[in-house]
């Protein structure tokens, strides 16, 4: 086809914008979810065939048109295509493509099945808009358009209290988040003078390394305080949206959503996101920001594996782990190497929507198995599955290749992933020394931590006995594989989660094609034996974490006792929202009577004694006006009028009366004139 | 002996009354008549004092001179009086006030 990759990415990401157009239009009429299929399909096969395959291979290339014009600057909009962009852009078809599918089967039946195509197509839109932005207000846009079509998605079932909560909780710390962003790019701005990518980080934008070569422009100090809080703020806006300690707390919550919807948005794009968007402004930060962002990665990291322990909601346990994954992203762009986060970012993307696939599979059966039986008990809870391994082998076989992957064993993606970060984040420590060695230790204790999470996850769902198995009619299992549109799309994915699709050598990770492409420099030398012994210490580590949880939770030799008070705190999440609660939601309560009574007596109190104090001078005044003012000019006139009304009785027109007084004038002049 | 003294009492006395009669009198025809005492205290005066004059009789023909002057004078002053009754029908000079603010 001869489309050029402008076009074809634009009609990528214009044709879920259609189908979301279509299907309000249809409303109600539209249930099978056709249109949404059909138009991300097609954006599927555009984005590969068209738009990726043309870019990676050759030339960058970009278009843009004049937006709006204020004074002398103008703002553009319009589609950068690099290796990050398309990459990004695949990604998030390759991904939405089997959730799509997913879905027909797992939402089949829900009443409002119409509003629920609607929204993903929202979302795909959003998101793949997102990706090719070449503005960083136009990426903007699209990033509150994500966050607003996850808010729809969180809270589809909005009679369920629990997902009006979630989804506004997810709304309201995304809030913050997108005005970190805002922040952010105001800040930029002021420094810069423009928002465009390429203008910003292109090859010979203000904020590339060759900036010196071109002189003609000016040069900047990446040091200086006000880019330091530029990072920040971009920092802070990816900390919300890829669920960073410790504004995480929302993730957990969005499971409230549909489980293709947490498998789609809370695992592999809208969370990404974030990761993204620090890889598209990575060139801005200076050391300070990379060093905070690594820290806050490993915190993430490290806090949320904790947390992950902890959990007894199957979708809360990947959820947790998403934002554990999400941290070592972090780690990786901290680090430096943002071709590691991307790399992990891609793998991540396969594996936990294939967890979370196969947790919606269980949960949709446990479901069936809560109808038929009339039982009361919560379907995504661990402690109310095992044994499942027997009734649906696919599905265990998927969640295996998963969680293999997310524990980071050989031959699956996320060892390559997994351990280029934590490789680099060695070689980072070794380069820096001294303390900095705790980054490496910690996400190596994380990724044992996460093998152990994500074994006791598979063990306590698929292994030991099924706690309601006299409750299954033996003949015609209510609990059985999930139908085919449901396995199929966990089956390509488990695929995807094997080497092969990023390299032909599955235990070398510079050998993936992602990194050879990104081709990122990292100034710290290579450590040959790390490459060697960190892969090995971290499979060692995996293989010990599920032998540790093997005996556990199949073998029945569970140490501690259940109301254990770490484990208590873990599964509250380290009380983080009764923390938030009491600090933000209750501070922010107890602030407003504070600010309502300063407002009511301080304020309305100054407003009123004004008020009082300007009636009485005006009554002073108007008692002045009155007597003393009116008072001199009505003296000055009422003299004056008595003295003409003297004067006036002797023009009486008597013609006598004259001459009596002319007489006495006379009189008076002669008088005068003999006292003289 | 009557000296001129006396007849500058008796001019004195003239005047007076007749300026009595221009103040007082509710009557313009009245008023003329005092008027035309005053004017005769006038010319009483003159013929006294022409008892002193360098010049033979000077005084007593100023005096012819000033009657005839007020008969025309008085000539003229009725005349007003008829037009004044002509338009206000009285003569009383309180009622003629037309002339005050």
């Amino acid at each position: 086809m001869n489309i050029s990759p402008i076009v074809a990415s634009l009609l990528v990401v214009v044709l879920p914008f259609s189908a979301f157009v279509i299907q309000a239009i249809l409303g109600r009429r539209s249930v099978s979810g056709n249109v949404a299929l059909m138009a991300i399909s097609l954006s599927s096969i555009l984005s590969a065939g068209c738009v990726f395959f043309v870019v990676w291979t050759g030339e960058a290339t970009l278009e843009r048109i004049t937006w709006f014009t204020i004074g002398t600057k103008s703002f553009s909009v319009g589609i950068l295509l690099n290796k990050l962009t398309v990459f990004m852009q695949l990604l998030v078809c390759i991904i939405a493509l089997p959730v799509h599918l997913y879905s027909r089967a797992y939402m089949k039946g829900d009443d409002g099945l119409h509003r629920y195509w609607m929204y993903l197509s929202l979302f795909c839109f959003a998101m793949l808009g997102l990706t090719i932005s070449i503005n960083l207000l136009q990426l903007y846009i699209f990033w509150e358009l994500v966050g607003f079509a996850s808010y729809l998605l969180i809270g589809f079932w909005f009679t369920r209290d629990a997902a009006v909560q979630a989804n506004k909780k997810a709304f309201l710390i995304n809030r913050i988040g997108d005005l970190g962003f805002l922040i952010g790019i105001a800040l930029l701005y002021a420094q810069v003078g423009t928002l465009d990518l390429v203008e910003l980080f292109g090859k010979s934008g203000f904020f590339s390394t060759e900036t010196a070569v071109h002189d003609s422009l000016q040069l900047l100090d990446k040091n200086s305080a006000w880019i330091t809080c530029a990072g920040l703020a971009f920092l802070l806006g990816a900390m919300a949206k890829s669920a960073q300690f410790p504004l995480h707390v929302w993730l957990p919550d969005a499971m409230e959503g549909p489980t293709s919807v947490s498998s789609l948005i809370h695992a592999a794009t809208m969370v990404a996101a974030g990761i993204f968007l620090l890889c598209t402004v990575f060139p801005l930060f200076n050391e300070t920001v990379l060093l905070v962002i690594t820290g806050i990665g490993t915190i993430t990291a490290f806090s949320a594996a904790i947390f992950a322990l902890g959990q007894y909601d199957i979708k809360k346990i990947l959820a947790f782990s998403t934002i554990s994954q999400l941290g070592f992203m972090m780690v990786g762009v901290g680090i430096g190497a943002w071709d590691t986060a991307m790399l992990h970012l891609a793998t991540h993307a396969f594996f936990k929507c294939l967890l979370f696939l196969c947790a919606g599979a269980v949960i949709h059966e446990m479901s069936h198995v809560k109808a038929h039986t009339n039982l009361t008990f919560d379907p995504q809870d661990l402690r109310n599955m095992g044994g499942l391994r027997h009734y649906m082998p696919k599905t265990f076989l998927c969640m295996l290749i998963g969680a293999l992957a997310l524990s980071g064993f050989p031959l699956t993606a996320g060892y390559l992933s997994k351990d280029s970060i934590v490789v680099t984040a060695f070689e980072w420590a070794a380069s820096h020394g001294g303390s900095y060695f705790i980054i490496p230790a910690a996400l190596i204790l994380v990724s044992v931590l996460t093998a152990f999470y994500i074994g006791r996850l598979v063990f306590k769902t698929f292994f030991g006995s099924f706690s309601f198995r006299e409750h299954i009619a033996a003949g015609k299992p209510s609990l059985h594989e999930p139908p085919s549109m449901m396995l199929w799309p966990m089956l390509f994915l488990a695929a995807c989660s094997l080497f092969p699709l990023f390299g032909v050598q599955p235990l070398a990770y510079q050998q993936t094609w992602i990194i050879r492409g990104f081709h990122v420099e990292v100034d710290y030398p290579a450590q040959h034996a790390a490459h060697l012994f960190i892969p090995l210490g971290l499979t060692i580590g995996a293989i010990v974490a599920w032998t540790v949880g093997w005996q556990w939770y199949v073998k029945q030799k569970y140490p501690l006792r259940v109301d254990n008070s770490w484990v208590q705190w873990a599964n509250r999440q380290g009380y983080l929202n009764e923390l938030n609660d009491t600090l933000f939601v209750k501070g922010t309560l107890k602030l407003s009577d504070l600010l309502y009574a300063f407002d009511r007596y301080v304020v309305d109190g100054l407003t009123k004694l004004v008020t009082w104090v300007t009636q009485r001078i005006a009554v002073f005044a108007y008692w002045v006006d009155k007597h003393i003012v009116d008072g001199l000019v009505n003296l000055s006139a009422n003299t004056t009028y008595y003295i003409g009304h003297l004067a006036r009785h002797v023009q009486n027109g008597q013609l006598q009366g004259y001459m009596g007084f002319a007489l006495t004038a006379v009189i008076l002049g002669i008088l005068y004139l003999i006292i003289k | 002996m009557i000296s001129i003294t006396h007849f500058l009492v008796v001019s004195a006395i003239i005047f007076c009354i007749g300026l009595y009669a221009v103040l007082a009198k509710r009557n313009a025809i009245m008023i003329l008549v005092g008027i035309e005492l005053m004017i005769n205290a006038a010319i009483l005066n003159f013929v006294a004092f022409s008892r002193y004059d360098k010049i033979n009789y000077g005084g007593q023909v100023f005096a012819l001179f000033a009657i005839v002057l007020a008969a025309a004078a008085v000539a003229v002053g009725l005349a007003i009086i008829l037009n004044v009754y002509k338009y206000y029908k009285t003569i009383d000079p309180s009622n003629i006030n037309e002339l005050r603010d």
